[in-house]
Parts: structure tokens; C-alpha cells; sequence
């Protein structure tokens, strides 16, 4: 059993496991092409997870600052200001029913400033 | 911050429910007995039990005079229900709290809300609506918020659809119920939903359906299979013979009503009622059937009628069907294909039934009551400004559109070495510790179509929490919420018309303005009421339509201050501020500030149930017949024939309340009683309206001969202020003339009489004549020898031509007058106030 950051939720360890893994698989299929059409597997055990209140999340693209706390994050180059993310090592994990979620697992990722021409916001 | 309310009722006329708003989303509770969402609103004595829903409706058959259902029409009504098992009486208010009670078992988490939020048709008035929360505050419920009935559906609606952009869109809600029928048009705005306009009959829903069936189907099929003389009275009246069928046959009929809507046609089985005999005492035992297509013709018109008031709705707002997204169904009714079909048909507008019709208004409820706070518990908050020297004061919407919020914070005391912190309770956003300011601004980032709470906290310099009474921010993103609540009529202060020897009507608060609301309004006292006597002053609300007269509108309440409650003598001419203020669950609280005295009154409403007596309302129907019988003999003598035509058709709509109050027995246990005085005060309304041209023509021509005098007057005579004030008047003249509101003419006349009476005051000519005439008087003066003095005074101060004390010793002259003669002119005080 893992609990999540002080909150009442508990969730087995193997899902955590599971969806890290779906969504390293969804991110190399990204890259690398859905060469085997597995894109209508992957949508169906991410729904299976959703049946039971746990969803994952990309925040690739979003600012980041150090007011959240769903994110652990590295800066990659000197910059502090007008954060974003660039890349995603561990997905964010949420449990709960629609409506209301909490955080069971923090996204592990890399940010980095952006010019603030290059801001897609 | 404190505690959200959370719980919603949907108080229906046949069934209830209860809700609750958790986190985001709304839990219908189920009855722990057979687990059904719905509890039917019957209420029944037995022995010593009290019976509620299912349980009640089984014996409804075996003993319906001890089981009562329905009530909800009779609330805000005196009517009581005889409990013969008991052997007393239950009032509406009573019966509807025994199905509060009720619901609250229903609650499994086994919480005892305080605080509840109870749906009400958007029509009901504000004695309906006052009973409703007493049956709340009766059941135990501390607090007690009220929500109109269209607005709870269109909130379930808005936030079930999630997905369908409804931005700017406007849409019909169309709720038949049980027992009531209420349209209002619907807008969201800014992700506001508002009513704007609506329009409903309390007496009108799918019971009536029931007594259709009973009346146009059943009985003529009874009247067939046996011999019966003057059945339907029989069954109606308390006393009549029949009396028990009455109710029996009303459940079998919404037992078919309810099958009809699956099937083609229902059988009712007359051999499962008891002792059903006719009058020869031969047993009836047979099927009546009903067919789907009889059953159709026979609600036709009732259907028809609400589709006209939707027209109305839509006329009233310069609307095309096109111009509104669907028709939203909701309520037991709309179940009925052929409501559907037909209002589809009429109106050229798709019905939609996304929503239960079942449930909807109790959800609408549930989500109203998770944005309202519970009402501060006052000892509560006490101990709470005891207990630190911290003041705070936070304000942020409970719902947003936005992808974040701002959050705002007073605060007051000691803020020396302070922080505070917000974090939000999915571990998703921390602000970071913050040294606390008076006033703090924070942009709270919120979880698209989510309930986000957050937990604020303020820390001393050793990271200790200091109480700053509650924590606790609820945002709720993505979801609707309600701009307000419509106030359903006018409310109009009653006042004195001296010209007219009248009263007339000040609006306070107008139809469609949003709740709660507050208005001042400054009147004049009429007449010098002496302190420690019988006389005083009223301040009257009533309920209708500001351009009627006030006996064709509901009271509401009275405020007197009486001569006993004065402090010193109340001087005519005395300004009384008074401040009325409507609250969300549409209490009146009135407060006069009495210039003259310095004294405070005030009080909240209370608006006593309606009391319609047969006897007495037949008369008031017989009344209105002959004064609509001669405004129309008026307006055929003045060539008017519009108005004729509206009046001819209001005789023929109250000939027909003549013979439908004819038939009520003294004791009729039905509602018809309150629907016929509904329609008379409707009628009266509509001839009011209907004759107003007349009025305004009056009004127009008097202001036309006064201005001409007064005019006159003030070239010769007149001060630069008098011919200052007359100006102004000429010049708002267009805006006033082309009103049609008579009154609003008329007051415009008053005021051009204060003028003439201003400069006459002062004119050597009219204070001699004045005194003259009051020396005429004089043996009928109280005080003789007074009045010689101050007539040997008057001759000499005519005179010297001093006319400003002669003025004076005319008003002491006139103080002598015997008080019949005085009263001549105050007879007209009906308030006293002006």
C-alpha cells in the first residue's frame, strides 16, 4: 500500500505500477509511432483505471511555479521566471470520483524558462 | 467562513425529496424502507402513529378520512384538515412538516442538518412561501432557505450538461407537478442562471388531472351501472354521502393516469372498493375503462392553458419560439406523452427531457444549497470574538467559469509577525507561507469542472495556527450557479390619497426584481396623531400588481404605531423613514424611523393565511359582477369599445365562477374554494387594467384644468420658488401624461395643488374669506369665549392687514371646530400616512 501526500486515500502499489507504465507507453508510442495499433488497448485500460477513480495526467507545456505542489520538479537552465514544463518523467496520478480528485501522485518533471515570446500561453 | 447548508427539498404536492451536495456532486438519499428516492407527501393517523408516505397511502383506502394528502395547495391557507381518528385537526403547515420529518430519515450518513434548503413554485405568494418555512422551522430545521422551483430545475440541468456550451442561451422551464404548474423563462448570463420572467397557477397540476377523471369519466360510468342522485356533490361535500369514495376514487384515478402514460388504456376495478353501494344500496362491482385518447380530451384545455401563458411569457419579452433553445420538462405531469406532444405542437419549441422529472428540483436544490451558508449561530460567533483578537473577513465567488479565482482578506487586530497559507485539499497548490496583511489578494487556481476546496490558515512566527474562525474556501469550477431569485409580484406600500378620499398604491419592490433587495422610501405623516390616544398610523404592504387598487391585492402586513406607543405628540406633516427589506426566503422585515420622536419601529412580517369562507366569497364574486356589469355600461356610454370588449369577457369568465362558487358545499373538502378566489382576484386585476384608459383620461383632463389655474395663479402671485417648482413640473409633463399609470397623474396634480394652496395662504383675499367663513361657524366652536377672543383678534388683525397672524388664528379658529366637523376631512385616513 502507498498513501498518497497526507491525504485519506489509499491506493494499491500496482496501481501506481500500471498507470506509470501506460503512460510511458503512450509516451514512446508518441514518439515512435502507434506502430501496432495498440492506441484502442492503451484507451481501454486507461478507462478500466477511470472505473475506479484513478486517473493520470501530462503536464507537459504547463507553467509551472512554486505554488504547485502537484509537481516536483528540476529547473534545467538558470532561469527562475515564467517556468514551463518541458518534459515529464513521472506522470501526475489522481484517485477519486468526478468532481473531486486528489493527488496521489506527484508528476516528476523537468521545467525551464521560456522567453516570454516563446510562451505558448 | 462556516459551514455550507448542503441540503435541498423538493416539497411536492405528491411527492418529496431529499438531497445533498457532497464535493461536487449531489446525492438523492433513498427511503430506507423499500429504498425508493421519492416519499409520497400523505400523511396518515392511526392509533397513535403518525404514518408518512407509502405506509400512509396504504390506508388511505381503508381509512381515508384519516389520511391526508394534497395539503401543499392549502398552504398559506386556514383551512384545516379533520384527522378523524384523531378527532382534531392538522393544518397544512403541520402536515407538511410530519414530511419533513420524514425525509430527514432518510439521510443515511446520519447527519442532523440544521439548515435546509426547501423548493417553492415560483408563483407561490409570500404567505405560501412564509408557511413552507414555518413547516421547515416545525420539522427542526434552525435555518430555512427557500428557492424557486424553475430556478432548481434549470441548476440541475445546466450542471448535468456539462458539455453543451449553454452560454448566453435562454430556455423555457416548464414544471407540472402534482398540484402546481409553473413556467419561467430562463437565461444564463455570465455563467448566472436568472429568471427572467415567469408566470404559474397554484392550483393547477396533475391532481386535477385526477379529479378530471373522477368527475368527466368515473362518475358518468357510475351513474350508469347504478342509480345515484347528485354524486359528485355527494362525494365532495364533508358531509356528503360519498364523501370517502371522493378520496378512494382519486388514488384508483392516478393509478390509471400514471398507466396511461405506458399503455393505451387502464381499468379501474370498482369491486376492490369497499362497500361501494349506490343509493338504493345495490353493490356496485364492475371495470370501468379508460382509454388513453378519453383521458387526453379531457385535459386538453388544462394543457392549452399553459401553453398560453408560455405565449404570454414570450409576448411579454418580445420573444419568437425561435428565440428559445427548448422547453425544459420537469415534474410527475410531464411524464404524460400527450403534455409533451401538444406543448411541442403549440409552441414550435422542442420539448427537452434530459432531466428526471422525478428528481431535478430536488438536485437543482442540493446544488443552491451547497453555495449558501449556514446562518451564523450567534452565540457561536461570540465565542469565536472572544476567543482571539484576529478579525477576519474573506470574499471570493463559490463559482467560477474562470481557470482561477481571486480570493480577498480582511483583517483586523494584531497582524505582528503573522503568515498564512493556503493550500488546496487535492495537494495540488500550495501559496507558500505569506506574512499576513490587512488585506490580502491571492489568485486560487482551480481544477476545471471540479469542487476545489482549499484550507487557509493563518501562523503565528512559530508555525502555530492562530483561529481566525474557520478555514475552509469552496470553489466550485465549471458548474452554474444562481444570480437571484425573482420576487413573483409587486410589493406596494398603502397610502393615503387625500384628493381621491382613497388609498394608493407606492411600489417598493418590483415583479422580477432580484432577492434578497432593500429599499427606503420617506412618507409624511397625515393626520397629528396625540400621544397616549387610540389613533395611529399603519404601514401597510401589500402583494399585486403597483397600478391596481389595494383591495384587489393580497395584504402582507401591517406596522401600526399607535398613539400609546409615542413618545411625545405625532405632528401632521412628520417625515417617518422607512426602510423595508425583502430576505432570499422572502421575509419582510419593516423598520419606521420617526423623525418627530426619535423612536424606532420595526418588525417582520408575518402574513396571516388566507381565510376563504363559501358564504363570503360568494358575495365578493356577486360584488364583482356588478361592478364590472357597470364599467361596462360606462364604457359603452363613452364610446370606449376596447375596454367594453375585455369587460364583456371578464362578466362572462365570472358568471362562470358564480355557478362553480354556487355549487361549493360550506363544507367542500376540495381546494376549489382558493382556486375560485385566485381566478376572482385575477378577474379583478384584469378589470382594473382593463378600465385604467379611463382613469388616465380623468387624471389627464383634471391635470390640464389645474394647470391652467395654478399657472395663472403663480404669474400673478407666485414666489420665484412657486414658479421654480411649476416649471419643473411642465417640463417632466410629457414623461407623466404619456404614462399609463393614473395614479402617477394624479400626483403630479397634488403637487400643483400644494402649490395653489402655498400662495393662497398668503393671499389677504382667501384668509379673509377663510376667517369670515369660520365666523360663521362660531356657535358650534367648543370653547365660546375662546372663540370670541380670537375672533375680536381676527377683525383686528384684518385691519392692521396683518395677515400672517391671521393666518395663524384661522388655524385656532379651525381647532375649536367640533371634532365630527374636523373628522369631515380626516375621514379619509385610512393609513395616516401620506
Amino acid at each position: 500500500m502507498k498513501y498518497s501526500q497526507g491525504l485519506q486515500v489509499s491506493v494499491p502499489k500496482y496501481i501506481f505500477v500500471f498507470a506509470n507504465n501506460l503512460f510511458e507507453i503512450e509516451k514512446k508510442m508518441a514518439i515512435n509511432g502507434d506502430t501496432g495499433n495498440f492506441s484502442r488497448n492503451i484507451a481501454k485500460m486507461k478507462e478500466s483505471l477511470e472505473e475506479h477513480g484513478i486517473t493520470y495526467e501530462n503536464p507537459e507545456g504547463e507553467p509551472f511555479n512554486e505554488t504547485r505542489t502537484d509537481l516536483d520538479a528540476s529547473i534545467s537552465g538558470t532561469g527562475t521566471e515564467n517556468l514551463y514544463v518541458v518534459d515529464v518523467i513521472k506522470p501526475i496520478i489522481r484517485a477519486g470520483a468526478s468532481g473531486m480528485s486528489t493527488v496521489i501522485q506527484k508528476g516528476i518533471v523537468v521545467v525551464e524558462s521560456r522567453n516570454k515570446g516563446e510562451s505558448n500561453e | 467562513m462556516s459551514k455550507m447548508v448542503n441540503f435541498g427539498i423538493d416539497l411536492g404536492t405528491t411527492n418529496s425529496l431529499i438531497t445533498k451536495f457532497e464535493k461536487g456532486n449531489v446525492e438523492v438519499f433513498k427511503n430506507p424502507n423499500g429504498f425508493k428516492e421519492t416519499l409520497p407527501s400523505i400523511v396518515g393517523y392511526r392509533n397513535d402513529a403518525i404514518l408518512v408516505g407509502e405506509k400512509a397511502r396504504t390506508y388511505a383506502e381503508r381509512d381515508p378520512k384519516s389520511v391526508i394528502s394534497r395539503f401543499k395547495r392549502k398552504m398559506g391557507t386556514t383551512e384545516t384538515m379533520k384527522i378523524a381518528s384523531l378527532n382534531t385537526s392538522k393544518t397544512p403547515v403541520e402536515l407538511s412538516a410530519e414530511v419533513l420529518k420524514e425525509l430527514k430519515n432518510f439521510i443515511h450518513s446520519g447527519e442532523k442538518p440544521e439548515a435546509v434548503v426547501i423548493t417553492i413554485p415560483a408563483s407561490f405568494d409570500t404567505i405560501q412561501s412564509n408557511a413552507t418555512k414555518e413547516a421547515g422551522e416545525l420539522a427542526g430545521f434552525k435555518n430555512v432557505i427557500l428557492l424557486q422551483e424553475p430556478i432548481a430545475a434549470s441548476l440541475a440541468y445546466a450542471n448535468k450538461e456539462k458539455n453543451i456550451d449553454l452560454r448566453n442561451s435562454q430556455w423555457i422551464v416548464y414544471d407540472f407537478g402534482g398540484g402546481t404548474f409553473d413556467v419561467a423563462l430562463v437565461k444564463i448570463v455570465e455563467g448566472e442562471l436568472t429568471v427572467i420572467d415567469h408566470e404559474g397557477d397554484n392550483y393547477l397540476g396533475g391532481t386535477d388531472f385526477d379529479a378530471n377523471i373522477v368527475e368527466q369519466l368515473i362518475a358518468p360510468a357510475l351513474q350508469k351501472l347504478g342509480s345515484f342522485d347528485d354524486l359528485i356533490n355527494q362525494m365532495k361535500s364533508e358531509s356528503g354521502k360519498y364523501n370517502r369514495l371522493w378520496t378512494t376514487l382519486l388514488h384508483k384515478a392516478e393509478e390509471a393516469k400514471i398507466e396511461l402514460s405506458n399503455k393505451s388504456s387502464a381499468e379501474i376495478d370498482l369491486g376492490l372498493i369497499r362497500d361501494l353501494e349506490d343509493d338504493t344500496g345495490k353493490s356496485i362491482d364492475s371495470m370501468i375503462t379508460i382509454t388513453r385518447s378519453e383521458f387526453e380530451s379531457i385535459i386538453k384545455e388544462q394543457i392549452d392553458a399553459t401553453a398560453e401563458m408560455m405565449k404570454k411569457i414570450l409576448t411579454r419579452n418580445s420573444l419568437q419560439s425561435s428565440d428559445v433553445e427548448f422547453i425544459l420538462m420537469v415534474g410527475g405531469s410531464t411524464f404524460i406523452p400527450y403534455v409533451r406532444k401538444r406543448i411541442e405542437e403549440l409552441m414550435n419549441i422542442s420539448v427537452n427531457t434530459s432531466i428526471d422529472p422525478t428528481n431535478a428540483i430536488a438536485i437543482g436544490a442540493a446544488y443552491f444549497a451547497g453555495t449558501k451558508e449556514i446562518r451564523g449561530d450567534k452565540n457561536q460567533e461570540q465565542a469565536r470574538s472572544n476567543q482571539g483578537s484576529l478579525k477576519a473577513k474573506f470574499s471570493y465567488n463559490r463559482n467560477s467559469q474562470e481557470p482561477a479565482e481571486v480570493f480577498q482578506g480582511r483583517f483586523e487586530g494584531d497582524l505582528k509577525d503573522l503568515f498564512y497559507r493556503i493550500t488546496r485539499d487535492d495537494g495540488a497548490y500550495d501559496s507558500g507561507l505569506k506574512k499576513l496583511s490587512s488585506r490580502i489578494v491571492e489568485d486560487l487556481p482551480l481544477r476545471e469542472g471540479e469542487f476545489n476546496s482549499f484550507t487557509f490558515r493563518v501562523l503565528d512566527s512559530k508555525n502555530n495556527e492562530v483561529d481566525v474562525g474557520g478555514n475552509s474556501i469552496q470553489i466550485t469550477q465549471g458548474k452554474y450557479s444562481v444570480a437571484g431569485q425573482l420576487l413573483p409580484e409587486d410589493l406596494c406600500l398603502v397610502k393615503d390619497d387625500i384628493g381621491k378620499k382613497d388609498t394608493i398604491l407606492e411600489l417598493l419592490f418590483s415583479k422580477n426584481s432580484v432577492i434578497p433587495t432593500k429599499t427606503k422610501k420617506t412618507v409624511t405623516v397625515g393626520k397629528t396623531i396625540v400621544k397616549g390616544s387610540e389613533d395611529g398610523i399603519s404601514i401597510m404592504v401589500v402583494e399585486g400588481p403597483s397600478e391596481n387598487h389595494s383591495s384587489t391585492n393580497k395584504p402582507i402586513g401591517i406596522l401600526a404605531v399607535g398613539g400609546k406607543q409615542i413618545s411625545k405628540d405625532l405632528l401632521k406633516g412628520t417625515d417617518i423613514d422607512l426602510t423595508f427589506e425583502l430576505s432570499e426566503s422572502r421575509d419582510l422585515s419593516v423598520s419606521a424611523y420617526v423623525n418627530g420622536t426619535g423612536q424606532e419601529f420595526s418588525q417582520v412580517f408575518e402574513p396571516k393565511p388566507r381565510a376563504v369562507p363559501v358564504k363570503m366569497l360568494a358575495t365578493e364574486i356577486l360584488s364583482l359582477e356588478a361592478k364590472l356589469q357597470s364599467e361596462q355600461k360606462e364604457a359603452d356610454e363613452n364610446g370606449n369599445r376596447d375596454a367594453s370588449e375585455k369587460l364583456d369577457k371578464l362578466i362572462t369568465k365570472v358568471q362562470d365562477l358564480i355557478v362553480a362558487a354556487g355549487t361549493l358545499s360550506d363544507d367542500d373538502v376540495t381546494d376549489d374554494r382558493f382556486k375560485i378566489e385566485d381566478q376572482k382576484r385575477k378577474i379583478a386585476q384584469e378589470m382594473y387594467s382593463a378600465t385604467s384608459g379611463k382613469r388616465v383620461d380623468v387624471a389627464k383632463s383634471s391635470y390640464q384644468e389645474t394647470k391652467r389655474e395654478v399657472a395663472e395663479l403663480v404669474n400673478k402671485n407666485g414666489n420665484d420658488r412657486e414658479k421654480h417648482a411649476i416649471s419643473a413640473i411642465f417640463a417632466r409633463e410629457q414623461v407623466f401624461l404619456n404614462s399609463t399609470n393614473p395614479e402617477k397623474i394624479q400626483s403630479e396634480v397634488d403637487e400643483l395643488e400644494s402649490i395653489r394652496f402655498e400662495i393662497l395662504a398668503r393671499d389677504p383675499e382667501f384668509l379673509t374669506g377663510m376667517f369670515m367663513h369660520l365666523v360663521e361657524k362660531r356657535t358650534a366652536m367648543n370653547d365660546q369665549v375662546q372663540a370670541k377672543q380670537l375672533i375680536d383678534n381676527g377683525r383686528r388683525l384684518i385691519d392692521q392687514e396683518s395677515w400672517d397672524d391671521l393666518r395663524i388664528v384661522n388655524a385656532r379658529l379651525w381647532s375649536l371646530m367640533p371634532t365630527t366637523e374636523q373628522n369631515s376631512d380626516e375621514m379619509r385616513f385610512f393609513t395616516g400616512i401620506i
